[in-house]
């Protein structure tokens, strides 16, 4: 893809290209949101709909690998997310 | 400044980030949030023994290390026998 | 500056706030500043069984900087206002 043709020059231009489309987000805290981008700012807070947010909980038994932990999920429907939790934004993956 | 004004001479709960719990009287704040309050003693929490109480003093807090000021009904706060009360401390912030 | 105006716009609708020590509050909003700093009214902490600690507060004053999440009511958001907002506000961003 010629990034000329795409629009996208800088970071914030991708996320802005996933405006109104479903995107993954990771957080801290072992947290991870996906749900429809309907708006953010320079700090990426982001407001997103139909969220659901997946929680690793990672039991830290005897610092062993095998124990995977267990996820909780939930479901929300429009949600504020402050930036400084945010560790990355990931378009939706175009077929 | 989502104004704190409303709570000068009122009796508040003040969540730190630490988890500490605090109640005093509001005696003043700025745009920081820094805030002066009178009267300060510590609510301590246990699941062993009820709420102690530790008596500070004035207090200066800086606004950075401030989750939450809430105020206190003390209608409500009166009703309540602290020696009943077994919790968890309140969570530290984590970001 | 987007994120504020969208805020003063639920003034007065009941939001849950989470709090990066994982209590999570339910209120009235009454106030937001640039901070993001807020003000609820009429306030419930979700489990109370847990977290007793603020029986006597009703209504609170929480700091930007400890949200993790606000839970918005969607009928009062409007999602294509948001868009068109958020496209602007970045087109304004890139000419400076």
């Amino acid at each position: 893809m010629d990034p000329s043709s795409t629009g996208i020059q800088e970071p914030f231009d991708l996320i802005r290209l996933s405006l109104s489309e479903r995107v993954f987000v990771k957080l801290r805290g072992d947290r991870e949101l996906s749900g429809v981008l309907h708006a953010y700012d320079g700090h990426m807070n982001l407001i997103l709909s139909d969220v659901e947010e997946t929680v690793m909980i990672v039991d830290a038994v005897d610092g062993t690998l095998e124990g995977q932990g267990t996820v909780a999920k939930r479901k929300m429907e429009m949600l504020f997310v402050r930036g400084d939790g945010v560790i990355l934004v990931s378009p939706p993956s175009r077929m | 400044m989502s104004s704190l004004q409303g709570y000068i001479d009122r009796r508040v709960l003040l969540v730190l980030q630490d988890g500490r719990a605090i109640v005093g009287v509001l005696a003043g704040f700025d745009q920081k949030s820094n805030i002066v309050v009178s009267d300060c003693r510590e609510r301590v929490y246990s699941l062993d023994e009820g709420v102690d109480e530790i008596p500070l003093g004035l207090y200066l807090v800086k606004g950075d290390m401030i989750a939450l000021i809430g105020e206190i009904d003390d209608a409500i706060d009166q009703a309540v026998d602290p020696s009943t009360i077994r919790a968890e401390p309140i969570t530290p912030i984590r970001y | 500056m987007l994120i504020f105006s969208v805020f003063k716009t639920l003034t007065d609708q009941r939001v849950t706030v989470e709090l990066k020590n994982d209590l999570s509050i339910t209120g009235v909003l009454k106030s937001v500043d640039q901070f993001l700093n807020i003000r609820l009214d009429s306030i419930k902490v979700l489990d109370e069984a847990r977290h007793p600690h603020m029986m006597a507060v009703k209504n609170c004053f929480i700091r930007g900087s400890v949200v993790r999440y606000v839970q918005l009511p969607a009928e009062h958001v409007d999602t294509q206002l948001l868009e068109d907002a958020t496209r602007r506000e970045a087109a304004n961003q890139s000419k400076r």
